[in-house]
């Protein structure tokens, strides 16, 4: 009964969707389309579908470029994360280190200040036995010359000289001297003139600039450099070097104008009273009320030299200079003088030297006063012989001679003073500033006062 | 110290001769060995005189190839030994700071005469070598 139920539901159901199909499906006739439309929907249809294509490939494109560009931004944030960790490792170690030490302190340059002060110079003490008189330690000297830059273009230079000497004989103790060698201010104008000025160092010759204590080799001065050369003047000067090879060459040249030479006397009379004042005509006189240079006129004088070296320690240097002046108050004498020099250097070891120096004056009583000398000194390192022996290197062989003749007296056609000096002697060098020197100087003159003598010096550059 | 004059006149021929033989065959010496020397001295086999030269100091220290030069090539250090020789023994650069040796240069361009392209190649030369 049960099976037969089911079958007859089944039977049942299959009428009824039968009839469902029948409503639905629509009638043949009521869906027919022209050949038209039907063409013009599919090219509508068509037209459609390649813009869907189109846009699909644009699509592709957009995508393809916006995949990039997220790389680019990917790439830039990967970089600026590393940045910041670099900079952030920069700083936490910069902020260890200022934690560990000192702040340090800012170098400086030491050439580039602009201001600077120092002293240079020397020292020096003899012993000396002159001939007929006790040996004795003769003198102490030290001789500072101070330097101060103020800029690249100026600097002021004074040199002193402080000495001990036993008083005279009669007044006991002893007597220290302080006198001003010189002060000047230089202001280098250019690569080859420098304007100086104040109590200069006359360029007569080149001794006197190139003499002072360790400087020379001989603990004495050549007899004319001191006797018949004023050595310094106040005034003004313009100096300097002028290129003139391409080697080194150069040709230097001194122009001065100084107050010069003076009359102790204040007269014109002669000379052989010692009346001519080479140091003269500084000033103020020491009463305070009297201007010293008497005469009113200053000396000029001037130097031309060439110096020519070949390579490194060999050359020679010549030079010629000269000075005129009035030295007598009334203005009715000049006192001339001239000088020509010139230093030779062939290697290390050897130099030679030598100046002949000529003046004259005029004067109110005997005339014309005609005086002359000359030196000629060498040394010799024996380092230069390349011994194997220490003591023996440091040593240089020095000799000079040297002569002064006096007042020329017209009586007898002959120089009143006649000395020659021979003179030979060591320098040992300690180091190349400290010198240990020592010589024998054997004098032949008309003056019994002059005597051999025997002079050790120690004297020290600084 | 008071000799008679004939032993006075033997001293002194007898000075004067081993004084001339010393320097003249020293002077020989210098002149034909010479010959081997470059621009610059060479430096002695031992220890040289310390006032004689610090020569083997300028070949030792010297920096050419950095010396600013002329145009006929001359170097700070070889003009250095060519004008501080001629009136003193030279002086070592390390003896003093780069502004004392500016001071110094200032001075001896004046008192020398160096022109001032030269003034300027020898400060460098000492500075560049100088005790800081």
């Amino acid at each position: 009964m049960k099976k037969t139920m089911k079958t007859l539901c089944g039977i049942l159901r299959l009428m009824l969707a039968g009839c469902v199909i029948g409503l639905a499906l629509p009638s043949r006739v009521a869906a027919e389309v022209s050949d038209a439309d039907f063409n013009a929907l599919k090219e509508t249809v068509q037209k459609l579908g390649e813009q869907v294509q189109n846009l699909q490939q644009s699509n592709i494109v957009q995508q393809q470029t916006h995949a990039q560009d997220l790389q680019q931004i990917q790439q830039l944030q990967q970089k600026l994360t590393e940045t910041q960790q670099i900079a952030t490792n920069a700083e936490q170690k910069s902020i260890e280190a200022s934690m560990t030490q000192p702040m340090p302190r800012q170098p400086i340059d030491e050439a580039t200040v602009n201001h600077n002060f120092m002293m240079m110079g020397d020292a020096e003490f003899q012993y000396a036995k002159i001939a007929g008189q006790h040996g004795a330690f003769l003198q102490a000297d030290f001789a500072p010359i101070f330097l101060y830059r103020g800029g690249d273009n100026i600097l002021f230079e004074a040199g002193f000289d402080t000495t001990l000497a036993n008083n005279a004989p009669g007044s006991g103790g002893y007597t220290t001297t302080f006198n001003l060698s010189f002060a000047q201010l230089d202001y280098v104008m250019n690569d080859y003139m420098t304007f100086a000025g104040g109590e200069l160092i006359l360029p007569l010759g080149t001794y006197t600039e190139r003499g002072a204590g360790w400087l020379n080799k001989i603990p004495d001065n050549p007899l004319a450099v001191d006797a018949l050369l004023p050595g310094t003047g106040l005034g003004v000067e313009l100096r300097g070097g002028i290129p003139v090879g391409n080697a080194g060459e150069s040709l230097n040249y001194e122009v001065y104008v100084v107050n010069g030479p003076g009359s102790s006397d204040t007269t014109g009379t002669s000379g052989a009273a010692g009346n001519l004042d080479l140091g003269g005509n500084v000033g103020v006189l020491s009463d305070g009320s009297t201007v010293a240079n008497l005469h009113g006129h200053p000396s000029g004088g001037a130097r031309l030299g060439f110096f020519v070296p070949f390579k490194p320690h060999y050359d020679l240097e010549v030079g010629v200079s000269g000075q005129s002046g009035e030295w007598d108050d009334a203005g009715n004498h000049l006192w001339s003088a001239g000088v020509l020099d010139a230093a030779l250097h062939l290697g290390a070891s050897f130099e030679a030297k030598g100046e002949y120096i000529a003046t004259r004056y005029g004067s109110d009583d005997i005339g014309t006063h005609y005086q002359q000398g000359w030196f000629v000194q060498a040394g010799y390192k024996l380092a230069g012989l390349d011994l194997e022996l220490p003591l023996i290197n440091n040593l240089e062989i020095v000799g000079r001679y040297d002569s002064l003749h006096g007042i020329y007296d017209s009586a007898d056609n002959a120089f009143d003073f006649k000395t020659r000096r021979y003179t030979v002697g060591y320098v040992y060098y300690f180091t190349n500033t400290l010198l240990f020197e020592g010589d024998y100087e054997f004098l032949n003159s008309n003056d019994p006062s002059q005597a051999d003598q025997f002079i050790l010096q120690l004297s020290l550059g600084f | 110290m008071k000799t008679s004059k004939p032993l006075k006149v033997l001293v002194q021929t007898t000075f004067a001769a081993a004084v001339a033989t010393v320097m003249l065959g020293g002077l020989a010496s210098t002149t034909l060995f010479s010959a081997e020397t470059n621009s610059v001295a060479a430096p002695p086999k031992t220890d040289p005189a310390p006032a004689s030269t610090n020569s083997a100091a300028v070949n030792a220290k010297a920096p050419e190839a950095e010396q600013p030069v002329l145009k006929h090539q001359l170097t700070g250090a070889e003009l250095y030994s060519m004008h501080c020789n001629r009136c003193h023994p030279e002086r070592y650069p390390t003896e003093r700071t780069a502004a004392q040796w500016k001071t110094i240069m200032l001075h001896m361009q004046v008192r020398a005469n160096i022109p001032g392209d030269q003034a300027r190649l020898i400060l460098q030369y000492l500075q560049d070598n100088s005790g800081r």
